[in-house]
């Protein structure tokens, strides 16, 4: 079919639906005030049972943690099917040099870049640690923070050279650390088992309110996911940047020459 | 005023489908699915939204302070993963898809030819 | 050993192996992780399968992080999110553990030079089908859809080959839409009932029903599952994927992953929207039709492929079409139809698919003109392929054959459960020509199957061939078992999903054999005869029979065009569909 096929399939199927959609809009609840009691109960139950303060990482560590676990393994999932991808017949080696379009110039670094980078990568990686680790006393957590640390490594990249960025970050290091993260979360999960709770019941200590380590095994837990997701996030960009890479003997296979 | 958000999250997906059937480009089809996605966030943090409440973390406030729903917005840190990831995972066959066919035109990608 | 300490473990333990293989990829000597793979597969069969008969006296249910209902104080609010086992999800559970205990044999050494990423996703992917089916909280189904879709994505352009990456990209974009359309249903029946798990809300939905944003939050959320189970118009992803992915990864896709998606669909509308006249009447009538509209068009296509993967992927449509009709009748028959029709199908799907896989490895080609006759040496194939084809077709015989009696039952007319018996025989009969052409060499000349889009394909050929029929052969023999000593198991759980507190009524399987059972098969084998006796059309009457007879299927050829454009703006009116099945 052609685009103006398409559109008109759209433009019926926006007849039907517009309507239908008109009518689910005024029925929702009226904006501003939510009906569900669900948010409430746990603003008021979760600093009194668990000592924490962020109640975002309250319901995603502890209240729905499950949720979180099959998150994280979405992200693991994501990572693995698009390293498998990328890497496809060009293997886990690392070349000799970055690839280069013909015919560009390419200018060295200047000093203020390499200062200027290594001076950020520093900052931006203290202060995605400071976010995991504050995760659940303030806004953050090991999702936000580990995004942050895995992109303090693109400026590795930058700053630096090819080389020195392969030198520096480690494939295997980082898939461990992505591998090791996920597999605490679940051991969290499953530890209490044995005690007989149940799974990823909050056994640790709870600690005191508003103080760095309150929330008992929702500390493990978000630096589990912080790990992960360092790992998960330096694995993608890794693997992405080495599509830049010079392609000497990066043969791009075709089933027709099979 | 009151349903102006969730007419933006029904606005925010219908436009999204219009970009990626009219879509020539693989990328600005990967743009457009976060465009779908985004009217999904939308929707969900209107929903936990509440008048005159603050941030659901009690560092500076106390406990009892009105807060909007944390449910929603631990379902919508989900959805952000969600969307990173699927993000990634297509880009990774794009890249690909256009080491093989030199292309990412949506119109000229379709698995198996036909035998003449 | 208390049940409700281990229902977690379904799912922990494929993700923790997932996690822990992943850590150590690098270092890990190939095959083992081949074999923990196995390993862990077989054990969560035996879990779930244990679980399935202690839910008998009552769901086992376990609550993460301790947080039951009683916690939060309050009526309608339940704060933490539950996994609840009743019998028929435990089986479905088991199941999917089965094929997947079965691929892995069959991929036995075929992904070693991937650092165990292929038993990373699948275990992921296993995890987090059992996960679907346990789960009682409607958030937590999508993360577990989500996850389903994203290592099932990720698997299937594994082979990096044209076809198979841009039937991923297809497959991707219209999976990832319909999952935003999921999280979106969510998100309205959160808003309306203020709770996420599946109980709570049908109590609340009994109380406020019918409401608009119930039963658009229904629609948005029935989409994303039909999507999944590829039923018209939401379907066309389908062919391009399962046709495409490396063979133990279609296994999967065809033998259950689509059918989780009609046990999602059947599942919440017991549970949690029994109560909402408005639904159940949308389920009744409108899923009915497109039950039957899906059946009809997969059986159609299937007829007219020569790219074996493709053939069956459209045949896998057909059956899907026929399990909606049973899931339409929201009914205790029509459950245990849904169940032994899927374990059934799973079966006989997963064994051709894999029969396909040896074709790829031993031949070079699932193409069944070019590869005529070629299999002659491969004989012991062709008679699994045979008996397969044949289980498709109606052979009375297994479960198959007692789920098909019993979604007969609960179609609305004769006329339409002939439709159904037509729309079975047609895919049953594209299998069975396929592999006459194929391993006897007889054919008659090509007919609609010529012009159908093919290409030659390759997989690795490094196993005997033993162990990769094994698995085939050992599925075959379990669909074919008589089902009499299971069939009041599988009844009342079938029942139990519908009512857990066991007021439904049961209906009991049955395999029991009649003159009027051959009808279907019959119908087969003239279909077969038909096109094998099929003779070159020379007198300008036949040609012009021929190109009557060609149009439909080229119109349908037409519609599945491939390009993910058209797929969407399909899926746009499917979904305005649904809007106008409620009036």
């Amino acid at each position: 079919m052609n685009t103006t096929a398409r559109i008109v399939l759209l433009v019926i199927a926006l007849v039907v639906l517009a309507p239908a959609a008109g009518m689910l809009i005024l029925a929702m609840p009226a904006f501003g005030h939510p009906l569900s009691q669900y948010g409430d109960v746990v603003n008021a139950l979760a600093p009194r049972l668990r000592n924490i303060s962020n109640m975002v990482a309250a319901v995603n560590f502890d209240i729905r943690g499950i949720d979180t676990l099959g998150e994280e393994c979405m992200l693991l999932a994501a990572v693995t099917g698009t390293v498998m991808l990328l890497r496809g017949h060009r293997g886990e080696d690392m070349s000799e040099r970055a690839g280069r379009v013909p015919g560009r110039k390419q200018p060295s670094r200047s000093d203020a870049t390499v200062l200027l980078c290594r001076f950020i990568a520093t900052v931006l990686f203290l202060f995605g640690i400071y976010m995991v680790l504050h995760g659940t006393v303030t806004p953050g957590g090991g999702f936000q923070g580990g995004v942050i640390v895995a992109s303090s490594f693109v400026l590795l990249y930058l700053g630096e050279s090819y080389r020195a960025w392969r030198r520096i970050v480690l494939g295997p290091a980082l898939a461990a650390l992505e591998g090791t993260g996920a597999l605490a979360y679940v051991l969290a999960a499953a530890l209490p088992l044995l005690g007989g709770y149940a799974a990823l019941q909050n056994v640790l200590p709870l600690g005191t309110w508003k103080d760095l380590f309150s929330g008992g095994l929702m500390v493990a837990v978000n630096y589990a996911v912080g790990c992960a997701v360092i790992g998960s996030f330096g694995v993608l960009l890794l693997e992405f940047m080495e599509e830049t890479r010079a392609p000497e003997n990066d043969p791009v296979p075709d089933e027709e020459d099979e | 005023m009151s349903i102006l958000a969730w007419c933006v999250a029904a606005w925010l997906f219908g436009i999204g489908v219009y970009g990626i059937v009219t879509s020539r480009h693989y990328v600005h089809l990967i743009g457009c699915l976060a465009v779908c996605q985004s009217a999904t966030y939308v929707l969900l943090l209107g929903i936990g939204f509440r008048w005159h409440a603050g941030p659901p973390i009690f560092y500076d406030h106390p406990p009892g302070t009105p807060a909007v729903d944390p449910v929603v917005q631990a379902l919508v840190l989900t959805d952000i993963v969600v969307s990173a990831a699927m993000t990634a995972l297509l880009l990774a066959i794009a890249l690909q898809v256009h080491k093989r066919r030199g292309t990412l035109d949506p119109q000229h990608l379709r698995p198996f030819r036909q035998e003449k | 050993m208390n049940p409700v300490q281990l229902l977690p473990v379904a799912v922990l333990l494929p993700l923790g192996l997932a996690a822990l293989l992943l850590a150590i990829a690098h270092w890990l000597p190939p095959r083992l992780a081949d074999g923990a793979s196995v390993l862990a597969s077989l054990g969560l069969v035996a879990l779930c399968g244990w679980l399935a008969v202690q839910a008998l006296h009552g769901p086992v249910v376990h609550w993460f992080g301790g947080w039951t209902p009683r916690v939060s104080g309050r009526p309608d609010v339940v704060l933490g999110i539950g996994f609840s086992a009743d019998p028929m999800s435990a089986v479905v559970a088991a199941f999917c553990a089965l094929l997947f205990a079965l691929s892995f044999i069959f991929a036995w050494g075929y992904f070693d030079k991937i650092h165990a990423h292929f038993h990373v996703l699948m275990l992921l992917f296993m995890a987090a089908m059992i996960g679907f089916c346990l789960t009682r909280d409607l958030f937590n189904l999508f993360v577990w859809f989500e996850l389903m879709s994203i290592s099932a994505f990720a698997l299937t352009a594994y082979p990096l080959g044209r076809s198979s990456l841009e039937g991923a990209l297809n497959f991707t974009v219209t999976n990832a839409l319909a999952s935003f359309l999921m999280l979106a249903g969510v998100g309205l029946l959160y808003a309306r009932t203020g709770t996420l798990d599946f109980l709570t809300m049908a109590k609340v939905i009994a109380r406020i029903a019918p409401d608009p944003v119930i039963t658009g939050g229904f629609v948005l959320v029935a989409t994303a599952l039909l999507t999944k189970a590829a039923i018209v118009p939401f379907h066309m992803w389908l062919a391009d994927a399962h046709a495409v992915a490396p063979t133990p990864v279609s296994v999967i896709f065809s033998g259950i992953m689509v059918g989780l998606g009609l046990f999602g669909v059947l599942k919440l509308t017991a549970q949690v929207f029994a109560a909402d006249a408005q639904v159940l009447a949308m389920v009744h009538g409108g899923l009915f039709a497109l039950g039957i509209a899906t059946a009809l068009t997969g059986g159609l296509m299937a007829w007219a492929q020569r790219h074996l993967k493709r053939l069956l992927a459209f045949s896998t449509i057909s059956h899907l079409g026929v399990m909606l009709t049973a899931v339409a009748a929201v009914s205790a028959t029509g459950a245990t139809g849904l169940l032994l029709y899927l374990i059934g199908h799973g079966l006989v799907k997963g064994a051709l698919f894999m029969i396909a896989g040896i074709l790829l490895a031993r031949r070079n080609s699932v193409d069944e003109l070019a590869l005529h006759g070629q299999g002659r040496t491969l004989w012991p194939v062709g008679v699994v392929m045979a008996v397969a084809g044949l289980l498709l077709g109606g052979l009375p015989a297994g479960s198959m054959y007692a789920a098909s009696d019993l979604i007969h039952e609960s179609a609305h007319s004769v006329a339409l459960m002939f439709v159904l018996i037509f729309a079975a025989s047609l895919t049953g009969a594209a299998v069975l020509r396929a592999a006459c052409r194929i391993f006897i060499g007889c054919s008659g000349a090509p007919g609609v199957e010529v012009t159908a889009p093919t290409e030659r394909g390759r997989e690795q050929a490094d196993r005997p061939l033993w162990l990769m029929l094994l698995p085939c052969v050992l599925m075959i023999a379990i669909a074919v078992l008589p089902v009499d000593a299971v069939a009041p198991f599988m009844g009342r759980a079938a029942a139990l999903l519908l009512q857990p507190d066991g007021n439904a009524a049961t209906a009991i399987a049955s395999d029991h054999v009649t003159l009027g059972s051959f009808f279907a098969l019959a119908l087969t084998l003239a279909l077969l005869a038909a096109s094998l006796m099929r003779e070159r059309p020379t007198r300008r009457f036949a040609r012009r029979v021929g190109r009557v007879e060609r149009l439909p299927f080229d119109a349908l050829q037409f519609l599945h065009s491939g390009l993910v454009t058209d797929y969407v703006a399909w899926m746009a009116i499917g979904v305005a569909l649904l809007a106008a099945f409620l009036g």
